[in-house]
């Protein structure tokens, strides 16, 4: 290196010295140090012991664990495929010429705007089962289907039906969904709009222009945006926690591995079995985005770049 | 651009008026839950709006919580602090990122984008005990000097920024004799105004909000944030205070939306870009 | 106040309890000059006692719960009083001995009480009449309760309930204690949980019949229409329910919010056996820790000490309309007690068979599993052995996680508390 490029070079780090101090004390030495704790019993209070792979041992046999994962890859698999069909949905919709665009914008963003705390508590409410609003809409169609088929078909208990809380939290999920949208239809706005002209003078309907103009256009943004909504999704605490009263719901049904670990480290004060899991969720994160990438990028189409 | 026409334009308008009521009906249920009495709360069939607004009900709520206004300030303290904290130190590492050539840049900011895949979840444990190291539990510290240290996303997003300023400016400033410093902090930073103001939107969005940091850092009730003072409210053993929470949940949100309609369109242009670039 | 060591007492209570503490405190503060108190009502005080500890900025004084004694004191958040509480000049037999053992572990002294309860049974009695029972005649076997249950219980056209003579889960807050009523502990005390003894397998029985009687989802609905408990809506005073389980100050709510022509009676709860003369009563208390750290334990143990004396006590209890921990009751006490049922709550706690709440070191994992299965079995999604014995598996391994963690820990810490309450 000659002696201006060793220069530049501590020039860049200078420059991004904030990010490297950031880089090891909250990214790298907690990595290592949960590699650590993770092969100990440790509870803050005093120095770790160390077990060696017991943890790893006990979290392999806990069915609670199982739970946490099933609950969090069932959570993402379900809600991420859906709030996207949604916002490309809403996004669609907005995209056409139609007076007050930008109030029907707002709309759907605001949601996304409440904070967790807000919007659990809203929901938590939304959801009571005989109190609340989603099922006094429900009840109206549900009694008219009996009623023409016969059937028994009840609104749900939300919360407190171990089969219905993960539900619950999806469609709080999609109410919040308004960023995905501003997203989809600023990507729609740079969809050249000859491509359309073009197709249309070549006889398609607008069904064909979607699945080959649109959604090929759009295909990047799409595959980014999953990708940040898989790390998201498969984080998720606040909302769950909360819409439970600080529980993890009926049946642990809205149990996730970032709850799970929450009540290791801060309720049960196992800090140790609280590192296995949170290394658990880190490679559970790092596969699930790497297959995104590896699937994704060969559907990705980047136009010109 | 916009596709000329759309097949069914009654259909699309009927499907988004649709919607949009839908979406707006949760907002108007908390509202009107909360000015309801008590007892309204829990009547069935269920009544669109209270018989008379009890307006009562939010100083009501804001007592029922506690000191509000020293939550209210805390929670503003910590969001200048991240604001400011945020928006200087990730300016600062996207500069080096972006303005800058150096060997092993692309390598650090490879590094840089994979820490996007580390949520807090996962490293609370050990930052906890880091913390505690620094008997800084139970203080203000761990909720904002991280902030000073620059986030990725924030970095990313900047970057991007920086990298659509043309070259020869900073170039044309190296002749004149300038600093690097100076050239980021009085050439490139007033440029970048709309992304600066962008990321700070973001991050005070982002503090506002935050509810595992104080949970978890945070011990005495004096340093609550709102969202901490909110879920207290909710936590109280004698059930559940529908129009109270529903009250104080329409205050935790107040705020942000103020923000939101002052700087809409920075704001929808600032959420489009993150997810084009 | 210049010039006074400033004491921080946290404490969990709000309203009308936290105002009894605050007389009692403002009568400390006013009896001496050396020390000032300076009380906070704090929520979630268990995990904040223990983040600020952990932290290295514990308070002075805490107030907390019986059940979070074992596992606090073995994670080393707690100091050990017997030479202050000896110091003090304060004496084992000044309590109900199921009191006092709530504040020991492991042959050291953690906390004095402050306000406890026992629970028992209260009914309604206007439900009973309106169902051709004795309204004076509460149930003394749980056959009995079962067979007044279905004489309270009435169902909507529908099918749904409107009504219930008794579930388990309302208010269900004693769900580790139940299978006492059942013949014995969950725990033996030491390492084993019983949880695949007779007890228990009756106890997770008798909840399995619940959701093959009533249906689990009808319960839950039933439930779920519930008003608040502080409320007029409170299922117990609205009709909803009859028989519940409760502690000795449901009576405050009732005074507040049931309506002025309610009746209730309170009775130690049915066992499948009954033991006349000797009831069963789930006990436990509100205690007064020192946090390990903290930084004026000496001047902390004066302040619990003087809450302990009868008079203040007293004043604290009567406040809070509660009974109180220490052997001797005053006349006074009686007399000026808003509670109609005080006596019933003094026997109950002076019962040979008064038992300590299950305050394992594991009390939190175990309370939060048993929530679940319960209401899976009560629900009807998970049979009473299934649930039982999944239960048993999981917190057997959590026990035994925490003691071979303890017997790596034990010698030395024991040997450091040793030294800390040597005279």
């Amino acid at each position: 290196m000659t002696l201006g490029e060793r220069r530049n070079v501590l020039k860049g780090l200078l420059f991004i010295s904030p990010w490297i101090l950031g880089f090891l004390a909250f990214n790298l030495y907690p990595l290592v140090a949960s590699i650590w704790f993770s092969l100990c019993d440790y509870s803050v209070l005093s120095q770790p012991v160390f077990l060696g792979a017991q943890n790893y041992v006990d979290l392999w046999r806990d069915p609670v664990f199982w739970k946490a994962l099933r609950n969090t890859v069932l959570f993402a698999v379900v809600a991420i495929p859906l709030s996207t069909l949604l916002s490309i949905g809403l996004a669609i919709l907005l995209n056409q010429p139609i007076a007050g665009q930008g109030i029907y914008r707002t709309i759907f963003f605001l949601p996304s705007l409440v904070p967790a705390i807000s919007l659990a508590i809203l929901w938590q409410w939304m959801l009571n089962g005989p109190m609340g609003l989603v099922n006094s809409l429900l009840r109206p169609p549900l009694q008219a289907i009996n009623a023409l088929f016969g059937s028994h078909l009840q609104a749900p208990d939300w919360l407190n039906d171990p089969n219905f809380a993960l539900w619950g939290l999806i469609l709080t999920g999609l109410w919040g969904t308004g960023q995905a949208v501003v997203i989809y239809l600023a990507g729609l706005q740079e969809v050249p709009i000859e491509l359309y002209e073009a197709a249309e003078l070549d006889g398609t309907n607008s069904w064909q222009r979607f699945l080959h103009i649109t959604l090929p256009m759009l295909s990047p943004v799409i595959f980014f945006n999953v990708l940040m909504s898989i790390i998201g999704a498969l984080q998720t605490f606040a909302v769950p926690y909360i819409l439970t009263g600080g529980g993890d719901g009926p049946g642990r049904s809205l149990l996730f591995l970032a709850t799970y670990i929450y009540q290791n480290a801060f309720d049960y004060w196992n800090m140790g079995y609280a590192s296995a899991l949170a290394l658990c969720l880190f490679v559970l994160i790092i596969g699930l985005s790497l297959i995104t990438v590896h699937y994704g990028e060969k559907k990705v189409h980047y136009s010109g770049r | 651009m916009k596709p000329t026409h759309s097949s069914f334009p009654w259909f699309s308008r009927l499907a988004l008026i649709l919607l949009g009521v839908l979406f707006l009906l949760p907002f108007f249920w908390m509202v009107s839950t909360s000015l309801k009495p008590l007892n309204e709360t829990m009547k069935l069939p269920l009544e669109w709006l209270p018989t008379s607004p009890q307006w009562h009900n939010y100083p009501d709520a804001m007592k029922a919580m506690g000191p509000f206004w020293l939550y209210a300030r805390n929670s503003l303290f910590l969001a200048f602090l991240n604001v400011v904290g945020t928006v200087f130190s990730s300016a600062l590492v996207a500069y080096g990122f972006s303005r800058l050539d150096w060997r092993g840049r692309d390598t650090c900011f490879f590094v840089l984008l994979a820490t996007m895949m580390i949520p807090f979840p996962v490293v609370m444990v050990p930052i906890y005990g880091l913390f505690r190291a620094l008997g800084w539990i139970g203080t203000f510290q761990p909720l904002w000097v991280p902030a000073f240290l620059a986030g990725a996303f924030n970095v990313f997003l900047l970057r991007q920024f920086f990298l659509s300023i043309p070259k020869d400016l900073s170039e044309a400033a190296r002749i004149d004799g300038c600093s690097e410093f100076r050239i980021f902090w009085q050439i490139i930073l007033p440029l970048a105004k709309p992304a600066l103001l962008t990321v700070a939107l973001f991050q005070f969005m982002a503090t506002w909000n935050d509810f595992l940091g104080p949970l978890i850092f945070l011990a005495r009730e004096e340093q609550y944030t709102l969202a901490l003072g909110l879920q207290a409210l909710q936590g109280t053993i004698s059930g559940t205070p529908w129009h109270h929470l529903m009250a104080a949940s329409t205050l935790v949100l107040l705020p942000v939306l103020v923000l939101f309609f002052l700087t809409q369109r920075t704001f929808i242009r600032g959420i489009a870009t993150t997810g084009l670039k | 106040m210049s010039g006074r060591i400033v004491l921080e007492y946290w404490e969990k209570w709000t309203g009308f309890e936290r105002e009894a503490m605050a007389r009692v405190v403002e009568d400390f503060n006013q009896s001496q000059e050396k020390i000032f108190v300076r009380f906070l009502s704090v929520s979630r005080i268990d995990q904040k006692m223990m983040l600020a500890t952990a932290g290295g900025v514990p308070p002075d004084v805490v107030g907390l719960w019986a059940i979070n004694l074992p596992s606090y004191a073995e994670n080393n958040a707690l100091m050990p009083l017997d030479r202050l509480v000896r110091d003090a000049g304060i004496h084992q037999e000044e309590y109900l001995p199921v009191f006092w053992k709530l504040c020991s572990y492991r042959n050291f002294l953690w906390a004095l009480p402050s306000t406890p309860s026992v629970t028992a049974l209260h009914w309604n009695k206007k439900m009973f009449r309106a169902a051709g029972l004795d309204p004076e005649k509460p149930p003394r076997t749980i056959a009995e309760l079962e067979l007044f249950n279905e004489k309270l219980t009435r169902k909507n056209p529908d099918g749904s309930l409107a009504q219930i003579g008794h579930m388990p889960q309302e208010p269900g807050w004693w769900m580790h204690d139940f299978p006492s009523w059942f013949g014995g502990p969950s725990w033996d005390g030491d390492a084993q949980l019983l949880l695949d003894a007779l007890p228990n397998c009756h106890f997770f029985g008798w909840l399995e019949s619940y959701s093959k009687r009533f249906g689990g989802p009808a319960m839950f609905q039933l439930r779920g229409a519930f008003g608040n408990f502080a409320s007029p809506d409170n299922p117990f005073f609205n009709g909803k329910v009859a028989m519940i389980m409760q502690g000795v100050w449901m009576n405050n709510f009732i005074k507040n919010y049931a309506p002025a022509d309610f009746k209730y009676g309170v009775a130690a709860f049915p066992e499948e056996t009954e033991h006349p003369g000797a009831p069963m009563t789930s006990a436990e208390t509100d205690i007064l820790v020192i946090p390990a750290g903290a930084r004026h334990p000496k001047e902390a143990m004066q302040f619990i000490a003087f809450v302990q004396k009868q008079k203040n006590m007293e004043k604290l209890c009567l406040g809070q309309n509660k009974i109180s921990p220490l052997v001797r009751v005053s006349d006074e006490f009686v007399r000026n007690h808003s509670h109609p049922y005080l006596r019933t709550f003094l026997y109950l706690a002076n019962s040979p068979r008064a038992t300590p709440t299950l305050a394992l070191p594991t009390f939190k994992e175990y309370a939060n599993d048993m929530t679940t299965y319960v209401n899976l079995v009560l629900l009807g999604r998970m049979s009473a052995d299934e649930a039982r014995l999944a239960m048993l598996a999981r917190q057997q391994k959590a026990l035994d996680a925490k003691l071979a963690r303890w017997n790596q820990v034990a010698p030395a810490r024991v040997s450091r508390w040793e030294k800390e309450v040597r005279p």
